[in-house]
């Protein structure tokens, strides 16, 4: 089913027009033809760069490009995703209650906290690790 | 004083919580105690199975079992529930066991919340599609954020821990940014 067309007019540098016209005759294709391809591919190209998502995810959740805009471009379970997860900020969690303050490390937990530090040497082993 | 809420958790989410808290470095918060502020402020259920997925993780000598030794050491404050059989039809969205197990508890529960950390990938999807009642559903980031509109977490060790989890669990850094200026500001 072909899709409902728009007309687009737009300059460019010359010698980039001869360029592809030359391309064009060699494909034997039109030039609407491989404007479409190479838009197409560059679109493509967008949605899977880090960067590019990564702005396009921004100015969705601070509201300034629509749902729609997000799905055409990442696809439905990308855009899904990201609308139910904007959704969830507004969503006000039920209240924590705290009666008091919050118990001691050593009423609340088993033993001692081990601390985890990103040693060089793993040969302390046989040290102690609380469990 | 009104009733805790109940809340269902997934393995990564008292993980998550419990990595800052032992983790030594320079880099990680300190100062506060967020598993220890989820534990006490909410009434925390998990199936019996997520004890056994934390049990494996510990034994090596880095940061995840260190932190699934701490969960473990507050394992009394978890209320577990046994969930065999009624998981015979699993909740087949691709989660895995652990997930489906959670996500049927806070459906057979009717929790207030279930929080997850899956949240950047198309799970997210379904763990929407599987839960019940869709807006129970929140993260790690977000209720962090609500304990310290509470005053149960100080806002700096949130607004830094925040940081840290962008910095070391690769969380979506958009999303989480808008969490922190709709949440943390003011």
């Amino acid at each position: 089913m072909a899709e409902e067309k728009t007309r687009v007019d737009f300059n460019a540098p010359k010698s980039l027009v001869e360029r592809a016209d030359s391309v064009v005759e060699i494909l034997d294709i039109s030039r609407t033809r491989l404007l479409i391809d190479a838009l197409e591919d560059e679109l493509e190209d967008l949605a899977n760069d880090e960067e590019f998502r990564r702005r396009l995810s921004d100015a969705y959740y601070g509201g300034r490009v629509d749902y729609d805009t997000v799905e055409a471009i990442l696809g439905r379970e990308e855009a899904m995703r990201m609308k139910l997860l904007r959704a969830s900020i507004d969503r006000t969690p039920a209240v924590p209650q705290l009666e008091d303050d919050l118990p001691s490390d050593d009423t609340y937990y088993d033993g001692e906290i081990s601390e985890w530090a990103d040693s060089d040497s793993s040969q302390s082993d046989d040290e102690s690790h609380a469990r | 004083m009104a009733e805790k809420a109940v809340v269902v958790v997934d393995t990564n989410v008292l993980l998550n919580l419990a990595t800052p808290v032992v983790d030594g470095r320079s880099k990680a918060p300190s100062g506060s105690d967020p598993l220890k502020a989820l534990l006490t402020t909410y009434e925390v259920h998990v199936p019996t199975s997520l004890l056994g997925e934390l049990t494996d993780t510990t034994g090596s000598d880095d940061l995840l079992s260190a932190a699934a030794d701490l969960v473990l050491q507050a394992a009394d404050q978890l209320a577990t529930h046994e969930i065999d059989a009624q998981t015979d039809e699993p909740l087949d969205y691709g989660l895995d066991r652990g997930e489906s197990e959670c996500i049927w508890l806070a459906n057979e529960l009717a929790a207030d919340l279930f929080i997850t950390d899956e949240f950047n990938t198309t799970n997210y999807l379904f763990v929407n599609l599987a839960l019940d009642d869709r807006n129970i559903l929140f993260t790690t980031p977000h209720i962090l954020c609500t304990l310290a509109t509470y005053e149960i977490l100080p806002r700096e060790y949130v607004s830094a821990a925040l940081t840290y989890y962008v910095e070391t669990k690769n969380w979506d850094v958009q999303y989480v940014a808008q969490l922190r200026q709709d949440q943390l500001q003011d």
